[in-house]
């Protein structure tokens, strides 16, 4: 009898324990991404499956962060490492490199990436401009986007203008072009307008550099800029509050014949305006120099994770081959590997062309805590009173020169 | 059957009390000490090992901030115009609900619809009805000839904060038009026949019979409205984010933005601290009425 017992209890532990060692078997290692999509309906469920497939002891958690104008996915970051509870590895900007850094929240990649076969895919110009200031590697490039002139090639072709290619010829279409309901350049001057201010003051002679931003020259560039719209009215009366949405629509609606912006919306401007949409790099100023926003899209792995080794794997993957390629299908973007790009067929070639040749003229913002604080409150505040005649232009350089140099 | 009396300096009381006040404590006051504590503090987000006491220096940064006193007159107005139109609108709607018509039923459901709609949704919805190139309200203005030309309401400083103050007007009336027809319908019938008999005319009655009435209620309701208009942010922050400039830029807006833009929350923290300072009168005033009903 005490055996009977002793032989139930044993199977009756066994089968008890059996569902909590199948799952611990099968769970192996468990890696948290966070990532972000702009399309709330894509889903990197398929990229997740193949990896899974081809590493069977590592599982992907990947976990939709909301963007808020990227506000609320860097904060929830910055606040997830304070409270040691960072992801494994994450989706990241160039602007938080050096925020993150400062709090040793990352992991160096180095030995990863220099043993990488997919790194010799990805072209140095991409690697450099993903360094960390103290020149090692803590991120991996996965999508980019280059900032260009978006222009109704229509309205052009009617008023018998040139595309523009640098800023007397931009400023001559723009005041061509406006007139009744309709306004050369949709000037974005809300959240994320800062692109367009710097496509002209920084490509009119400005810089970040200590005392670049008040440079007779960056002043002079910044004054014409600020003229476009209280001189010359060639931006809508609501530009000082326009966001991404608004002027894109704008653009939509034939309200606008120029505006800023990426690959990101070309399909959505496709399908509103057909072949009257095409895309040229941003006019260059003075001198023939130029500067357009690179849109960067990394991903790193945090310090605070156990399996540093098994985040890069999946990180790796992301960034090499076919997977970069489908990634960017989901973000919107473009792939950063070179085999990707010569495969590419997610946008119309014109925006591919645009793209590419805006590279020579593709830059970053400072590396600086504070480039973020700026592009969010600092510049929106000043650069609307700019525009709407409530401070000077030169004064407003003189706001940013104090909040990047004190 | 004795009844049990407690003896004076029980702790009977305070043991029965003791979870809810470990809840409200755990709740409410460690936040609010939490939040001082912080406003102490040179607190950057990002800087978790580098966080220096600081005593009052933020407080003292902030009163030479010209953007504080700035959005401080902001509040004001922000307040007093918000709470003063929603509750005329509010107490309008009330007196048109105690009214019979046949619809009521269908009236007093409807109009609780903007109370009921997140403020993200309303802010959203009012930003594109007041847009300057698609927006509804420039499409009607013109063509009903009130406006020659489209205006842009959120991108100017004249228009901006009366813009939001609209949209926020439109979602709090239904509040003080609910809670003052729950008043308008505790007047007894009778004080209003009394005045009738007496000679009174509606006007009369008004003033007499239904303000005296509603008074409790209208005080109670005014100082609520208060607290909660003047620590809303979300309606702004979506339709203006503070701008045009620094037009539509509030104390609790600040408070947010410097916390969660600029990471710095121990300025954030004295900022709210500031706030909370000044909506202490109305808070104790709503405190004592609310002991005096209890």
């Amino acid at each position: 009898m005490p055996r009977d017992i002793s032989r139930r209890a044993v199977i009756a532990g066994a089968l008890a324990a059996a569902p909590l060692a199948a799952p611990r078997a099968q769970r192996g290692t468990m890696i948290r991404w966070w990532y972000h999509f702009d399309n709330p309906t894509a889903t990197p469920d398929a990229l997740v499956q193949r990896f899974e497939q081809a590493n069977p002891g590592i599982r992907i958690q990947a976990e939709r962060i909301p963007w808020g104008g990227g506000a609320d996915y860097d904060n929830r970051l910055y606040a997830s490492v304070v409270a040691n509870n960072a992801p494994d590895a994450a989706m990241v900007k160039l602007q938080n490199l050096t925020r993150l850094l400062d709090m040793d929240a990352l992991a160096p990649l180095d030995r990863w990436v220099d043993a990488w076969p997919g790194r010799t895919d990805i072209a140095d110009a991409m690697w450099a401009l993903h360094r960390s200031p103290d020149g090692k590697r803590h991120y991996v490039p996965v999508q980019y986007v280059v900032l260009y002139l978006y222009c109704r090639q229509d309205w052009f072709t009617q008023a018998n203008l040139p595309l523009p290619t640098n800023f007397d010829q931009f400023l001559a279409a723009a005041k061509a072009l406006t007139g009744g309901e309709r306004w050369g350049f949709g000037m974005r001057g809300g959240a994320g307008g800062h692109d367009h201010w710097a496509s002209f003051a920084l490509g009119g002679g400005a810089s970040f550099e200590k005392g670049g931003l008040v440079t007779p020259q960056a002043l002079a560039a910044n004054r014409w800029f600020v003229g476009l719209g209280r001189e010359h009215r060639v931006f809508p009366p609501s530009a000082p509050a326009d966001g991404f949405r608004q002027v894109i629509d704008n653009m939509k609606a034939g309200r606008t014949a120029m505006t800023i912006h990426h690959v990101g919306s070309a399909t959505e401007l496709v399908g509103a305006l057909g072949d009257a949409i095409i895309a040229v790099p941003v006019p260059r100023g003075p001198g023939g120099r130029g500067w357009t926003a690179f849109g960067d899209g990394s991903n790193a792995v945090f310090a605070q994770g156990r399996n540093q080794e098994a985040a890069w794997r999946w990180i790796s993957f992301l960034s090499a081959g076919e997977a970069n390629v489908v990634f960017n299908q989901l973000s919107g973007q473009l792939p950063v590997t070179a085999s990707g790009q010569r495969a590419w067929t997610g946008h119309p070639e014109r925006f591919i062309r645009a793209s590419s040749e805006s590279v020579p003229l593709m830059a970053t913002y400072p590396q600086s805590p504070k480039t973020t604080d700026w592009t969010r409150t600092v510049w929106p505040q000043t650069t609307q009173r700019a525009l709407l005649g409530q401070t000077e232009p030169d004064e407003m350089m003189r706001v940013f020169e104090r909040h990047f140099h004190g | 059957m004795s009844q049990a009396r407690l003896r004076p300096g029980s702790a009977t009381p305070w043991l029965l009390l003791a979870p809810a006040l470990a809840a409200v404590s755990f709740i409410v006051l460690l936040p609010v000490a939490q939040t001082v504590w912080l406003s102490l503090h040179r607190a950057i987000l990002t800087r978790p090992r580098d966080r220096p006491f600081i005593g009052l220096d933020n407080y003292a940064a902030l009163l030479a901030d010209p953007l504080f006193w700035e959005s401080l007159r902001h509040s004001l107005v922000w307040v007093v115009a918000t709470v003063a139109l929603q509750f005329a609108l509010g107490f309008t709607a009330a007196l048109l609900l105690n009214r019979s018509f046949w619809w009521r039923s269908a009236a007093r459901a409807l109009i609780v619809v903007p109370w009921a709609l997140p403020s993200v949704i309303i802010g959203l919805t009012w930003s594109w009805m007041l847009d300057f190139n698609l927006g509804v309200a420039n499409e009607l203005l013109l063509r009903s000839g009130i406006l020659s030309e489209s205006v842009a309401w959120l991108a100017r400083p004249d228009t901006a904060m009366p813009a939001v103050i609209l949209a926020l007007v439109w979602q709090g009336f239904p509040f003080f038009a609910v809670t003052l027809l729950a008043g308008l319908q505790a007047i007894p019938a009778e004080q209003y026949e009394a005045a009738t008999v007496d000679g009174a005319g509606s006007w009369r009655c008004f003033i007499h019979v239904t303000l005296p009435g509603l008074a409790g209620v209208i005080a109670t309701t005014l100082l609520l409205r208060m607290i909660w208009v003047a620590n809303s942010l979300d309606v702004i922050l979506v339709m203006t984010g503070g701008g045009p400039g620094t037009a539509t830029h509030t104390l609790p807006l600040y408070a947010f933005l410097k916390a969660w833009s600029g990471l710095d929350f121990g300025y954030g923290s004295a900022l709210a601290v500031v706030l909370t300072l000044l909506l202490l009168g109305v808070v104790i005033a709503y405190a004592l009425r609310a002991g005096e009903r209890a």
